[in-house]
């Protein structure tokens, strides 16, 4: 009884907890938003390398951060998927994938745009640049895996095992295409150690820049998820009342 | 700590000249990827929602059709 | 009552001897079936001899990419004989037999893999001598080169039976399955290609073998019973 009723109501449940957290995120992500590119743009002082071109750093860090945690994100809703049998966990795994990928690939393009001043080149076969693109294909494959296979509790399950076996794999890459490529030097000295060499100035509206994408990153994943509720539950009574509530769409 | 770098808006949108487009192009990707990772679940929610609603009016003519009929 | 006694029978079968059996019944049919076993083998000679054509006849460029270029095709090889691993008995309704055997499906699958291994990877590894001649691999790093695939092609026949164990089920499988394993094999590539490379200048690489033989542990480990809960998804 019970667990039939947690099936049942928990993506109804998400959808409508969501409902309220969504104003504060966005309001969050305003305000945030607005601090670290202001600070970023306006008040960054020069560095005394790289001059101007630090901003780039305040967008290609905090993505590149963030599309690192995506995979992991989408083995952990992949074992609850598997484990438990969760519908709301593979709602969000597949609503990661997509979100992983766009991240990654821009951190790739801003990779490579920080890289035509670091190296001078676009494209450089840097471990970090390289072990993105290898997650990229990986993203690619999941997404591709899932549309492929017409039934959804396979696909979900066999998204799930993709997505472990990736995760597994993930750090394995990362490792090896440094291990490769060891004579290059790390691509930025960015560290959020206050003992490092980067004064505050510097970190702290980085500090600021990676709370802002990570709250976007929530809002966009909940806003998927929540297309993705309303897709595989279309025919329950609580979205036909949604539906005929919703007066201008 | 708190100074501003620029002194004025066109040195703002120049960038100290060397790297104007590297910067702006970051800055720029950023911004489209924001607007449409926003944007899309809106316009797939408000499709769906579409959708639905014609459906259950298809629907509800389907039926009252048939209730006249009978 | 009959059935029952069947039954009965299986379950007193031990996975040791499963495990012998399904090894052999795939060697077997894979020995019936010449043009599967030689496939691999053309396909791996043909991508290499194609590089030279590409990049240049020079000795000096080719030797510098030998490595690389062995390696590769070695995994396209690998890549491509996939598709025979489990699709046959999907469609002739044996891998269902499989799963429902009272047996460990763990050691069937890796008893599968280590029979795909010996029909593809195996003659690849043999062969490669001859194409590293052919590409001017300088003649100290051959014991690497054949080391290192010994050791790196079982683990790309276990990473590619969980992408076939995916995608057994699928009508349009060629493409997605390079899309799914190719990235899963880098590490084992970038690693066996930079050992060889490494030797040419005369470098230490141990440690590239302590890796190569840490990743097998793994995949031997993992990969089978990734390969199953797959394979359990696939065929339902």
């Amino acid at each position: 009884m019970w667990l039939w009723f947690a099936k049942l109501g928990s993506p109804r449940w998400f959808y409508e907890l969501s409902d309220k957290w969504l104003p504060w995120l966005y309001v969050s992500m305003l305000i945030l938003m607005s601090v670290g590119l202001f600070w970023a743009l306006l008040i960054v002082p020069e560095d005394y390398q790289q001059g101007q071109t630090i901003r780039i750093m305040y967008i290609h860090v905090p993505v590149a951060s963030i599309s690192l945690a995506c995979f992991p994100l989408m083995a952990v809703a992949g074992t609850i998927t598997l484990v438990w049998k969760m519908k709301l966990a593979d709602m969000v795994a597949q609503s990661v994938a997509p979100i992983g990928a766009w991240f990654t690939g821009l951190a790739l393009a801003t990779g490579a745009i920080w890289g035509d001043q670091i190296w001078g080149t676009w494209w450089a076969w840097d471990a970090r640049l390289t072990s993105l693109l290898i997650q990229f294909f990986l993203f690619i494959g999941v997404i591709a895996l899932r549309s492929a296979i017409d039934s959804p509790d396979a696909a979900a399950k066999a998204c799930a095992v993709l997505a472990i076996v990736g995760a597994i794999n993930v750090p394995i890459i990362k490792y090896s295409v440094e291990w490769w490529n060891t004579l290059h030097q790390p691509a930025s000295n960015f560290s959020i150690d206050p003992v490092a060499p980067n004064p505050p100035e510097v970190w702290v509206p980085l500090l600021v820049m990676i709370s802002a994408v990570y709250v976007f990153f929530a809002i966009a994943l909940i806003l998927r998820t929540r297309n993705e509720i309303l897709q595989r539950e279309r025919r329950s009574q609580w979205v036909i009342d949604l539906v005929t509530r919703e007066k201008n769409v | 700590m708190f100074e501003f770098q620029f002194s004025s808006l066109s040195e703002f949108l120049q960038m100290g000249g060397v790297y104007t487009f590297h910067i702006w192009a970051v800055y720029l990707l950023f911004a489209v990827f924001i607007s449409y990772n926003l944007l899309q679940p809106r316009m797939v929610r408000r499709h769906f929602l579409l959708e639905q609603k014609r459906r259950a009016a298809r629907d509800e003519e389907l039926s009252s059709k048939t209730k006249t009929q009978n | 009552m009959n059935d029952a006694r069947e039954i009965q029978g299986l379950k007193g079968v031990s996975t040791w001897s499963a495990f012998c059996a399904t090894l052999r019944r795939d060697l077997i049919i894979a020995l019936k079936r010449r043009n599967d076993l030689l496939n691999p083998i053309m396909f791996f000679l043909i991508v290499v001899s194609l590089f030279p054509l590409g990049i240049s006849p020079d000795p000096v460029e080719l030797s510098s990419v030998s490595a690389g270029v062995v390696w590769v095709s070695a995994l396209l090889a690998s890549m491509l004989s996939l598709d025979n691993l489990y699709r046959a008995d999907y469609e002739d309704g044996s891998l269902e037999q499989l799963l429902l055997s009272p047996q460990p499906l763990y050691f069937l699958v890796l008893a599968k893999n280590i029979a795909h291994w010996l029909i593809s990877g195996l003659p690849v590894v043999i062969l490669s001598p001859l194409l590293a001649y052919m590409l001017y691999l300088p003649s100290e790093a051959y014991w690497t080169m054949v080391l290192t695939l010994l050791i790196g092609t079982p683990v790309l026949s276990l990473f590619g039976s969980i992408g076939v164990a995916l995608t057994v089920g699928l009508g349009s499988r060629g493409l997605i399955l390079a899309v799914i394993v190719l990235p899963l094999s880098t590490p084992v590539l970038i690693i066996g290609a930079k050992a060889v490379t490494d030797v040419m200048f005369g470098l230490p690489v141990s440690s590239h073998f302590a890796l190569l033989g840490a990743i097998l542990a793994l995949a031997l480990t993992m990969a089978p019973l990734a390969s199953a809960a797959a394979l359990r998804i696939s065929v339902n």
